[in-house]
């Protein structure tokens, strides 16, 4: 099957990328290197072309309590301009994807899923909207999205659209929606509209001085914060509560899943743990970690931190912050400890 | 176009052999190979007096997004290791034939299966 490209695919090419199959897209994993465009973004400005990510939009007088019950935050809750990262959860509790709810207004919300659910968390809604008086269309085919973030990622939104914007809240701007999102941890936004706008903004930005950052910095900025990556840490056999994402769920609320988190809730159950190397070497996903000589679990991701030069992971363990494990790379077992993400 | 120099050895495999120095000859891995990796973020070296058969993996070089194994260029006891890429592994990036060389191996063959530049080059097209 020939891979998917964003409206900006040979720009990409153009600037030298190193282009990888991801999720059935090719994409940029790297312009000059993972480490420098890691610094980039903690230190500077980076833009990611995450146009390969969905925009469902949902409408209609429903649309709040519909989505209030398909994902894990109440949605009627939030005002017109807010964000709001939550879960969408099957009727397991599990977590089918996670996603940010743009609310336009009462009526109007859009939902971003990760590129390789688009089309299932699209089929899930429309299964579960029978009841609900809204529309729900996808548009990932129609829109771009450009993540700009980095300590000076503000200044350059004065200097193209003469705006400002503030973390978790959206501007709208002729046919754009501006939002203080993203998956950094850094100060940034998100920029999103019709795939024709999308080349002249990216190159604009990029001649103000923000690096192009691959998807292989995306990886390691997300994992230094801790941050879920869609089919990595979890890929439908985990819930919120294992994720180590409570605070996404309000519990004020009936949503799908409700009934089988309330019970997990009084039980054990491992979490997704960050594993901090101390010695030297380099985390990847599916090593094994053990604790006491017993093999426990397998790391979903891992790396190391261009900041911190040390590896770091994500496991599934039910062991307490500060405990002494060991992660197995090739044929030594090294040691590492179980820290309290985010790791920077 | 990844730097070739004429005075070294080469395999397949993107190692180079540097000429003999009393009993010993360095190697690391090419400019080429460097850049494929991209950010080596971690060597793992074999201890002095490791012995290796010709094609074994002697150390692993590691980038952000992957390992990669590196072979024994030739048969041989390892004299040294480059202590140096310990603390500084980005040396293997910035200076591959220089302050990134890897080991230095005491040959037990000969040097001729090794390919000149030219037939290296010629690998890489």
């Amino acid at each position: 099957m020939p891979l998917f490209e964003t409206c900006i695919h040979d720009s990409h090419v153009k600037l030298g990328a190193k282009m990888v199959d991801f999720a059935g897209w090719h994409m940029p994993i790297q312009y000059t290197s993972i480490v420098s465009e890691h610094n980039s973004v903690r230190e500077r400005v980076g833009i990611f072309d995450v146009s390969h990510m969905g925009q469902i939009f949902v409408s209609g007088k429903e649309s709040s309590e519909f989505l209030s019950y398909v994902t894990t935050w109440n949605i009627s809750r939030l005002s017109d301009g807010d964000c709001r990262y939550c879960h969408i959860l099957n009727d397991e509790g599990k977590i089918i994807d996670d996603t940010i709810v743009y609310t336009f207004d009462q009526e109007n919300y859009m939902l971003v899923p990760n590129a390789s659910m688009i089309s299932i968390v699209y089929d899930w809604l429309l299964l579960k909207s029978d009841s609900f008086d809204v529309d729900i269309t996808n548009k990932s085919n129609d829109y771009f999205c450009l993540a700009v973030q980095g300590p000076e990622s503000l200044r350059l939104l004065r200097q193209f659209f003469n705006l400002s914007i503030t973390p978790f809240k959206l501007i709208k701007s002729e046919n754009l929606i501006i939002s203080g999102t993203g998956y950094t941890g850094e100060k940034g936004y998100e920029i999103m509209g019709p795939t024709s706008e999308c080349l002249s903004i990216w190159e604009s930005f990029i001649e103000m001085g923000a690096q192009p950052i691959g998807l292989g910095a995306r990886d390691t900025l997300r994992l230094e914060k801790g941050y879920l990556l869609s089919g990595t840490d979890f890929n439908g056999n985990q819930t919120p509560l294992e994720s180590g994402y409570s605070w996404v769920i309000d519990w004020n609320h009936d949503f799908i899943g409700k009934d089988k988190l309330e019970v997990q809730k009084n039980s054990r159950y491992d979490t997704l743990s960050g594993i901090l190397l101390e010695e030297r070497g380099v985390l990847r996903p599916g090593l094994p970690v053990f604790f006491e000589g017993k093999r426990l679990s397998e790391l979903t991701s891992g790396s190391l931190s261009p900041i911190l030069k040390r590896g770091i992971g994500l496991s599934y363990v039910q062991l307490p912050v500060g405990s002494a494990v060991k992660v197995q790379i090739r044929n030594k077992q090294l040691k590492g400890r179980v820290v309290q993400t985010p790791f920077l | 176009m990844s730097e070739i120099p004429d005075n070294l050895g080469y395999t397949k495999d993107h190692e180079w052999v540097g000429p003999k120095e009393g009993k010993g000859v360095k190697v690391g891995i090419t400019d080429y190979a460097q850049d494929a990796l991209s950010d080596v973020v971690f060597v793992e070296l074999p201890s002095v007096g490791d012995t290796f058969q010709s094609g074994e993996v002697m150390a692993v070089a590691e980038s952000v997004k992957a390992a990669s194994d590196i072979y024994a260029p030739l048969a041989g006891k390892i004299l040294a290791i480059n202590e140096k890429l310990e603390e500084s592994p980005e040396l293997v990036n910035e200076s591959p034939y220089g302050s990134g060389w890897m080991v230095i191996i005491e040959p037990s063959e000969d040097l001729s299966s090794l390919l000149d530049a030219e037939s290296y080059k010629n690998t890489l097209d």
